[in-house]
């Protein structure tokens, strides 16, 4: 018996039971399972395994699962409410860009009225001008900078874990 | 008609809570089973259990609906698992063991049931030491082929290796099962 022969029987063994196989590709595994002993072993060991395997009981507390539940929803609702406050924030930027850009010209000559009024340097009204004329889109562009950092309040989250892990530790008790 | 895959998939694109809940209950079991015998420790696989959920709901659009929602799931889970590992022990693994018991594997808690035949435990408990004994690497494909029922080509896209990888690990990890089975019925 070829290496290859072994290696397309144990490709077989571990596709079985999960992949559909042809029938002449289960006929040749069964007759090479009966000629070659080393495979037929291993075709006990990796089906004992299996059973094994599958036999193992693991559950998850009712505990655990609540905290989960509790802790997926409050996440999920500060994201709902981070959203809604990104898009506000981006619907006052595009607000306050547009009305910047359509009053540029008036403040302009607001400017040069002040300067003239009060008998300023242009070098001090042009960048006070330029300022006031963008004061409002950097207060809201700090204000955006400021919401990517979320204050998350853990509070909740943090007091259901406590209890999940007084429940658990009771429980281990 | 709209597939089950589908019908998630969109309620994870909307971050729907009630899916999110059903999801929970109906894969808690097979996750936390998954991440224990990929962690070896019940309060870390707690841990990332609640954290692999917190991902899905972060996630949750990048899931297509094309594939299998369990397999997207483990995935999910097995970075996690992977992340922490990164956070706490950089080099493999075969390091998520606690390093402070040097018995690795805590066997799973179950309830005692009256059905249960003492023979039949005794060789579960024998089962789940040796269990312990293998590397989590071999035991992550060991779970997924036997307990989740994957095809090789799931558990490859899913631990991202090669199918050949995962059948070498399966390979291993049935061989090093063995003695230890052998060994412990002495």
């Amino acid at each position: 018996m070829t290496a290859r022969e072994h290696e397309r029987a144990l490709d077989l063994i571990m596709r079985r039971g999960t992949e559909e196989i042809a029938t002449p590709e289960m006929a040749w595994l069964n007759s090479h399972l009966g000629e070659c002993g080393e495979c037929a072993r291993y075709a006990d060991d990796f089906d004992n395994t299996g059973r094994m395997l599958r036999a193992v009981a693991v559950t998850a507390s009712p505990s655990l699962v609540q905290a989960t539940q509790t802790r997926v929803r409050a996440r999920a609702l500060h994201m709902q409410e981070q959203r809604s406050r990104n898009v506000l924030l981006a619907i006052s930027f595009c607000i306050g860009a547009m009305s910047s850009t359509m009053s540029a010209w008036l403040w302009w000559r607001f400017g040069g009225w002040v300067a003239q009024r009060l008998a300023l340097p242009t070098s001090i009204v042009e960048p006070g001008v330029f300022v006031a004329w963008m004061l409002p889109a950097m207060v809201i562009a700090v204000a955006m900078l400021a919401s990517s950092h979320p204050v998350i309040d853990r509070s909740l989250t943090m007091a259901v874990l406590g209890e999940h892990r007084k429940e658990a530790a009771n429980d281990r008790a | 008609m709209e597939t089950e895959e589908a019908q998630i998939a969109r309620g994870l694109r909307g971050r729907d809570p009630d899916v999110l809940d059903a999801l929970i209950e109906q894969y808690q079991h097979r996750l936390l089973r998954y991440l224990l015998h990929l962690t070896g420790n019940r309060a870390v696989a707690e841990d990332l259990f609640q954290e692999t959920w917190l991902r899905v709901l972060e996630k949750g659009h990048l899931y297509d609906g094309r594939n299998r929602f369990v397999t997207w799931l483990m995935s999910i889970g097995h970075n996690v698992a992977i992340d922490y590992l990164r956070k706490r022990h950089p080099s493999s693994l075969d390091e998520m063991m606690d390093p402070e018991d040097g018995a690795p594997f805590e066997p799973p808690a179950h309830d005692p049931s009256p059905f249960d035949m003492a023979a039949e435990q005794q060789q579960h408990e024998r089962f789940n030491a040796a269990l312990g004994k293998v590397s989590p690497l071999f035991r992550e494909v060991l779970v997924l082929r036997f307990q989740e029922q994957m095809k090789l080509e799931e558990i490859a896209s899913l631990i991202r290796i090669p199918v050949a990888t995962v059948k070498t690990r399966i390979y291993r990890g049935v061989a090093a099962l063995r003695p230890l089975l052998q060994g412990g019925s002495q």
